[in-house]
């Protein structure tokens, strides 16, 4: 059973003429990294939403294929069983972290998922010692850089203990001290053996991919040096 | 966790409640006067940031003028200061009228910095802990949290529309008014778009996946918040009492 599998995926968004996503398979095993490149307006994100739920949960359109999750339909799951399986971190920090300090950000999700208080306590100085920002807690985030941000957002992530974990351009507001910390962690992850998919358009960011593939005219293939 | 501030935020809604609603009932300078002044005691003692209120009430001063000559003119009160032939322009009652207008404005203005002392986050679960549904207190937040990034977005493009040599201030107002629903577009745009994102990070962090959800800060009022809430009731309906019944 592989942790993310696609099989013959087809999405057509709602106005849109063509397909984004036109027969899309792809199937990820247990601690492994993927990094999927593609151009500006591939499908690479819409990708990522049809592997984390957001497609069909919350973004609609004609979509066809399957999209599995540890051998479960993504279509047929709960956001609740979805979120414990598989965490997303995007692009844009700034409308990922909405609370006014770190620990209440890393708190949201577990909140949520209604887990007690000692055990949400427990997760937020896990998710905090695992991307080393155990020093910003009480911090609020506004004050962090983009780096630190992301690193928060990432936190905020793992506190859900998903196996699976997206990450949707995360390096591309990121200046070169914040992307070595993100690198570091993302290192961390894999040994810790999740399950990554790294979406990216900077082949500088790939260091720890064990597979690299590319979205081109909506089809997956493997890279073979060029976009 | 417990919240780091003093005193509970549920305390602070409470007295503030008090205050705000005591400014908007009472007619008397006097006692407007003295609303005002507990206002700024109370959030001296709770370390308010009173500067921003300060500059806020700063622009107001210029109401005075507008709502003095307003009230003049139309429900004239009082003896007249400068007339137009028989046309009362400013009259001591409309004088009284826009300080009384200032005076409640200023009440608001300072009470907002006293609640701003707790976060956000305290509020919503200040609220949440009074059953009002999570939902509700979030969304407050939120709108509270990207309300300076809203702002953020209205300056970029104006400066943007200023950089293509559009200069504002010597537009008349008419034409600014005109350029002004341009801006529009792209600001309402850029919020519909970050407002998406946002709900797409809430939704993958498991957002109302279940009707309930558990709170890893809890608020505990101690007997200080027991004592000021029920102080601050007794004394806004002892000034309604004095005030409405009495006519004192």
């Amino acid at each position: 059973m592989f942790p993310v599998e696609l099989k013959n995926l087809y999405f057509k968004y709602v106005g849109k003429q063509t397909n984004i996503l036109d027969g899309v398979n792809l199937a990820i095993n247990k601690g492994e990294v993927v990094a999927i490149l593609g151009l500006s307006g591939s499908g690479k994100s819409t990708l990522c939403y049809c592997m984390n739920g957001l497609i069909p949960h919350v973004y609609k359109g004609e979509l066809s294929g399957e999209s599995l999750v540890f051998g479960s339909c993504l279509k047929n799951m709960k956001i609740a069983d979805i979120a414990t399986k598989v965490g997303t971190v995007f692009q844009d920090p700034d409308t990922q972290l909405f609370s006014p300090t770190v620990e209440d950000e890393i708190a949201f999700g577990p909140e949520n998922l209604c887990i007690d208080r000692e055990e949400i306590g427990r997760r937020i100085a896990s998710a905090l010692e695992q991307v080393g920002m155990t020093n910003h807690r009480l911090a609020s985030p506004d004050h962090l850089s983009g780096g630190q941000k992301q690193l928060i957002a990432i936190a905020s992530v793992l506190s859900l203990q998903p196996e699976v974990l997206i990450f949707d351009e995360i390096m591309s507001q990121i200046d070169e001290t914040g992307k070595t910390r993100i690198k570091e962690v993302i290192r961390g992850l894999k040994k810790s053996g999740k399950t990554i998919v790294m979406v990216e358009h900077n082949l500088d960011n790939l260091d720890e991919a064990d597979r690299v593939m590319v979205i081109l005219k909506g089809k997956l293939i493997n890279f073979t040096g060029k976009l | 966790m417990t919240a780091p501030t003093t005193l509970d935020p549920r305390t602070k809604l409470v007295m503030v409640l008090c205050l705000s609603s005591l400014a908007v009932f009472i007619r008397d300078i006097y006692v407007l006067v003295g609303v005002l002044l507990l206002s700024f005691l109370i959030s001296v003692i709770l370390k308010g940031n009173l500067f921003p209120a300060f500059k806020q009430m700063k622009r107001l001063l210029l109401l005075i003028v507008v709502v003095a000559v307003a009230q003049s003119l139309f429900a004239p009160a009082g003896r007249t200061i400068v007339a137009l032939g028989t046309v009362p322009i400013l009259t001591t009652g409309g004088l009284i009228q826009g300080a009384e207008f200032i005076l409640r404005m200023a009440v608001i203005v300072v009470s907002a910095t006293i609640v701003a002392t707790s976060s956000y986050r305290e509020i919503v679960q200040g609220l949440v802990q009074w059953k009002i549904p999570y939902e509700i207190a979030f969304m407050v937040s939120v709108a509270i949290r990207f309300l300076p990034m809203l702002i953020e977005e209205i300056k970029d493009v104006m400066l943007a529309i200023q950089l293509r040599g559009v200069e504002l201030q010597k537009i008349p107002l008419r034409k600014r008014l005109r350029i002004y629903s341009y801006i529009l577009t792209p600001i309402v745009i850029g919020t519909v778009i970050k407002a998406e994102k946002l709900a797409a990070a809430m939704e993958t962090r498991a957002f109302r996946a279940y009707p309930q959800r558990t709170s890893y800060m809890i608020l505990k009022m101690a007997s200080i918040d027991y004592m000021l809430i029920s102080f601050s009731m007794l004394a806004f309906i002892s000034v309604v009492i004095v005030y409405y019944m009495w006519g004192i």
